[in-house]
This record gives C-alpha cells, sequence and structure tokens, in this order.
C-alpha cells in the first residue's frame, strides 16, 4: 500500500476537517481523490505530506509513518493548492531552487521543464507565467525528485483544453510507469478519464474507496424510449410496467429503469404490442451523478448538512 | 544544510531584492556622511541624536575612527533595512504559499529556518562590505565638504576599517534576526516590519525621551553602541552580550513558532 490511514483525525477548535479516516491506496496507476468543498482533501493532503500535525489515529507514506516526514519527503512529489513560486524568478532558477533544496543535480531542472513542456520558456520570470504555465510549472516542481509517490491538488486548473489534454496525458503515463499518481479534483470528468482508484470523501469521513470500475457500478441505468405515435405512450408505459419494468413519464419519452441488455427486449416488447419506437436511447448515470448521489447535490445542501452534524455533534456518515 | 543554504540564496538574487537592499544600504551611507559632516561642529560637542541616529563628537570624527563614524552613526537605519530585508524573505515564503513546498520537501523545519538564517547573513555580509565601501569612498569629499581636516584618517586603516565591518556586522546579524522572528511569528512582512520600524523610530525615541536613565539600554541604543564597537554608555562586551540574547531569543521564538505551527498557507 502506498498510503495507509487508520483513525486519521484532524479537528480545528469544533470542525472535525477528517474524521477518523481509514484507507488504503494500493501502489500504481492514477488514484482521484475526490469530495466536496470542505471534505477534508486538503488536510489529509497536508497531513500526509508533514504540514499539519493530526489530532489523533496514525497513517503511513510509502510504508513509513507521518510522524516522521523526513523518511519519505524524497520519494514523494507534490503540487498543494496551486503553484507556488518566487514571481520575480526565472522558472528555471525557481526549480534549480527546489532542487538544491532536495540536493538534486541541476540538470534534472531541464529533465522536467522538457517534461510539462516549458523547456523554452524556462528563463521566463514566473511572474509573466499564465495560471495555466504556473500549473505545469508547479507539476514540474513535483517531479523533480523522480517520485514514487505524486500528489497534485487540482493539476488541470487553468488549463486551456489543449493544455488539460496533455496534462492528462501525462499523468496517465506517469501512473503507467509503476510510481503513483494521487489527483485531487472536483473535476468528475477528470477523475473519470484518467483514474483507475477512486477515494470519495465527505466531511472528512470516508465514503467509498476502491477502484473506479466498481464506484462506476453504482450507477444506474434507463433505458428512454419514445413511441412514433404520440398517443401510444399510455399504452406502451402499460405494456412495459406490465412486464415489470418500472417507468417514468419525462416528455417526450418514457424512462425505463432497465438495464443495457434490456433495450432489445423493450423494442420487441413495443413492436409486439403494435408499437413502433421513433427512439430508444440506453443512458448511464455519469461518475457525476454517482458523485453527487453520495456526497449531496450542491453547496447549498452540503452546507446545511454540515451545519446540521455539527450542531448535533460531529457524526460519522456510513462508510463505504 | 549546504543545500537549504544553496536554495535560499538562489532565491534571494532576484533584483528587487538585490537592487533594494544594496541600494538602500548604498544611499543611507552617502547621505549619513554628508548630514553626519554638516551638523557636527568642529569645536563643540555632539549635536542631540535623531530617530535613529547618534551623532558622534567632532573629536570623534577626527580620529583614526572617524573614516568610518558614519557607519556607527546611521546603524540603526542599516538595521532596520536589514530587518525589512529578512521579514521579507521570510514572509515573501508565506504570502506566495511556498512554505507548503519547502516544507514538503526538507520536513526538518529547524534545517530549513537555519539554512535561510545563514544564507541572509551571507547577503548581509554583503552588504556591510558595500556599506563600508562607500562609506570609505564618499567619508573624505564630506568631511572636506564640512569643513574637517582629517588629518589622523589612515592610521592602522586597516585594522580600524576591519573593525568597523565587523561590529556593524554584528548588530545586523541581530537586526535581522529580530526581523526573521517577527515575520515567522506574525507571517507577514508588512507586520514584521511596521513594528520594527515603529519601534526604531517611534517607541524607542519617546521611552529615550521620558526615561533617560534606560535609554541607553534600550534595543535600538544596544545596538547601535555594538555597531559603534561600544560607547561611552555602553561597552561593547555589554553590547555584544545583550545582542547575543536577542539572537538566542528571536530564533528560539521563531524556532517554536515554524517548528510547531500547521502549515496552512
Amino acid at each position: 500500500m502506498v498510503i495507509t490511514t487508520e483513525a486519521l483525525t484532524r479537528s480545528f477548535g469544533t470542525l472535525v476537517a477528517v474524521d477518523g479516516l481509514d484507507l488504503e491506496l494500493p501502489a500504481g496507476g492514477v488514484v482521484g481523490l475526490v469530495g466536496p468543498n470542505g471534505s477534508g482533501k486538503s488536510t489529509l493532503i497536508r497531513m500526509l505530506l508533514g504540514l499539519v500535525a493530526p489530532s489523533g489515529g496514525s497513517a503511513t507514506v510509502l510504508g513509513r509513518g507521518i510522524d516522521d516526514p523526513t523518511a519519505y519527503a524524497a520519494e514523494v512529489g507534490a503540487l498543494i493548492e496551486g503553484p507556488a513560486f518566487v514571481p520575480g524568478l526565472s522558472a528555471r532558477a525557481n526549480l534549480a531552487s527546489l532542487a538544491a533544496l532536495r540536493g538534486l543535480p541541476r540538470s534534472r531542472v531541464d529533465e522536467v521543464l522538457e517534461v510539462v513542456g516549458l523547456a523554452g520558456r524556462g528563463n521566463e520570470p514566473v511572474r509573466r507565467f499564465s495560471l495555466g504555465m504556473k500549473q505545469r510549472l508547479g507539476i514540474a516542481a513535483a517531479l523533480l525528485p523522480d517520485p514514487a509517490l505524486l500528489i497534485l491538488d487540482e493539476p488541470t486548473n487553468g488549463l486551456d483544453p489543449a493544455g488539460i489534454v496533455e496534462i492528462r496525458t501525462l499523468l496517465r503515463q506517469l501512473g503507467s510507469e509503476g510510481r503513483t499518481v494521487v489527483v485531487s479534483s472536483h473535476l468528475m470528468s477528470e477523475i473519470e478519464t484518467i483514474c483507475t482508484y477512486v477515494v470519495v470523501v465527505r466531511f472528512g469521513v470516508l465514503v467509498f474507496s476502491g477502484p473506479m470500475s466498481e464506484l462506476m457500478r453504482r450507477a444506474t441505468t434507463s433505458v428512454a424510449v419514445a413511441p412514433e405515435d404520440a398517443s401510444d405512450r399510455g399504452a406502451l408505459r402499460d405494456v412495459l410496467e406490465g412486464h415489470g419494468w418500472s417507468v417514468s413519464a419525462e416528455e417526450p419519452t418514457l424512462r425505463v429503469v432497465a438495464g443495457e441488455a434490456d433495450a432489445a427486449l423493450i423494442n420487441r416488447q413495443a413492436a409486439a404490442a403494435g408499437i413502433t419506437l421513433s427512439s430508444l436511447a440506453v443512458h448511464r448515470d455519469s461518475l457525476e451523478a454517482v458523485f453527487l448521489a453520495m456526497t449531496g447535490t450542491d453547496d447549498g445542501e452540503l452546507a446545511d448538512a454540515r451545519g446540521a452534524a455539527l450542531r448535533g455533534g460531529v457524526r460519522r456518515e456510513g462508510v463505504r | 544544510m549546504i543545500g537549504v543554504v544553496r536554495s535560499e540564496l538562489l532565491r534571494l538574487r532576484r533584483r528587487s531584492v538585490l537592487i533594494g537592499w544594496f541600494g538602500l544600504v548604498v544611499v543611507f551611507a552617502v547621505l549619513i556622511n554628508f548630514v553626519m559632516f554638516n551638523v557636527v561642529d568642529e569645536s563643540g560637542a555632539a549635536p542631540a541624536d535623531g530617530p535613529g541616529v547618534s551623532f558622534p563628537s567632532a573629536a570623534a570624527l577626527l580620529s583614526p575612527d572617524g573614516i568610518v563614524a558614519g557607519l556607527g552613526a546611521a546603524a540603526s537605519f542599516f538595521g532596520v533595512i536589514t530587518l525589512a530585508f529578512w521579514a521579507l524573505a521570510a514572509a515573501s515564503d508565506y504570502s506566495t504559499g511556498l512554505v507548503r513546498i519547502l516544507v514538503a520537501a526538507e520536513p526538518r523545519r529547524g534545517r530549513l529556518l537555519m539554512g535561510k538564517w545563514i544564507a541572509l547573513a551571507l547577503v548581509t555580509a554583503l552588504t556591510c562590505v558595500t556599506a563600508l565601501v562607500v562609506n570609505v569612498a564618499v567619508a573624505p569629499v564630506a568631511a572636506q565638504a564640512g569643513g574637517f581636516s582629517p588629518d589622523a584618517w589612515g592610521t592602522d586603516l586597516l585594522v580600524v576599517l576591519a573593525e568597523a565591518t565587523g561590529h556593524l556586522y554584528l548588530s545586523l546579524l541581530v537586526w535581522g534576526s529580530i526581523g526573521l522572528a517577527l515575520a515567522t511569528l506574525t507571517r507577514s512582512a508588512g507586520v514584521a516590519i511596521g513594528v520594527g520600524v515603529g519601534y526604531v523610530l517611534l517607541v524607542e525615541a519617546v521611552i529615550s525621551a521620558v526615561a533617560t536613565d534606560i535609554s541607553d539600554w534600550l534595543p535600538g541604543a544596544i545596538l547601535t553602541a555594538l555597531a559603534q564597537g561600544g560607547n561611552e554608555a555602553v561597552s561593547l562586551a555589554a553590547a555584544a552580550s545583550t545582542g547575543a540574547l536577542y539572537v538566542v531569543a528571536a530564533l528560539g521564538a521563531a524556532l517554536f513558532a515554524f517548528r510547531s505551527r500547521d502549515i496552512t498557507d
């Protein structure tokens, strides 16, 4: 396991940011760390990196306890809450400073600049960089130690669409090289696209931890059908409900709670009843829908729920 | 530790720091010499001190040490400049968010802070040499303009220059350490510089005016005495030992805060 936590807890006054978190992350691949705002992702990352001390519990990174981050710091690269650099220095000088701090050769600077596509801009002051370029530079800084574990907080923030695709490709490549890449993100499409394993936290409590495929099995599938003749909608609904499917009306279609394998059977049943379908489409919940079903629908709901939890004493949500 | 120092030195190489820090040192080294040789009466006693300035007597200016008297007279100004740039160097790590990258890369926070102290001390040594060179170049011109005939200047010149630079350097290390501590404690360059400058130019000046019996032992006065190699009120040994206590207290407080607090910036 690349990261383990056992009852890991961190409180700030009455607020429990991370609440008895038990977690085991396997080595290798790209791991998505997702959760709504204020769910404790950043606090968790900071504890793993030795920036914030836990209030209770324990954790290991690369097999070594987080009470001594020195033991693994040389093998971990991180981009924490956005890129941070000295604006008046060039990209190359900034990286050279971090390389010196880690005792790395200067040549490593050019290597990571090349990896993130900034080799030609290395001598420009960082203050002239766009947010996307700073983000790339932040990833370059994280890559300096050639880390076994790479922790990236919102790595594609500020990038243009082409840059996002490029960085996603890079992250997938890094994850396939044997190292573990932990990506914290609010973008479900990003997590769905690049992650092989996903961790969902809410109110500092683990909601889900497992392979992406396992999480997506929670997605519900439905089949949307529309009769060619609108006056057949009632008859079609009766036919489908008669076969045991749950049907709801969503003008101008009917939504049938059924798997992809049932689509052909639905079509046959409609035809047998003399109803011609003008459309039949299988709909599968996105990761975003699955995520929202687990964590809440919007910030307002989350804030209300969090407030209720705090007023009633912090409670643990069901894990898994 | 060498890596930490090198890393800090690389970050200090930015143009704004170098031009600002060394530029201010040069400006004050020039200004103080012309002001000092103009306001000190060749036949009279030393004029009253101003905020941050301690004027020597005419006899002191005419002595072999007179060539470097400007360094001691403006010691508080050099001190405030040093405090400000040490505070800026420490606080900018928080304002840019760099501190989280640095601590994640080097979790031994004591080593990070001490590496920063050493790097800043090295740059401060360069500012001292710069102040000395400018002072030595300007003092003869300023003395002539002020009507002084410094015939004694040149006696034991190397010893005089080395002692003056060494004394100024020791006092600046104390000023810098206080700036580093204030910035680490407040995580803000503005607050740290405001406290430092406000104390020297306002608070200590007011206390000195109303409590003359302790005025020679206030931090600004002590550090001026240290920069001057001791004066009539405070010996070099007393100033140096008090300065050392300030450094220990400042670094102790900064180390405690930096090692024990969460990095949430």
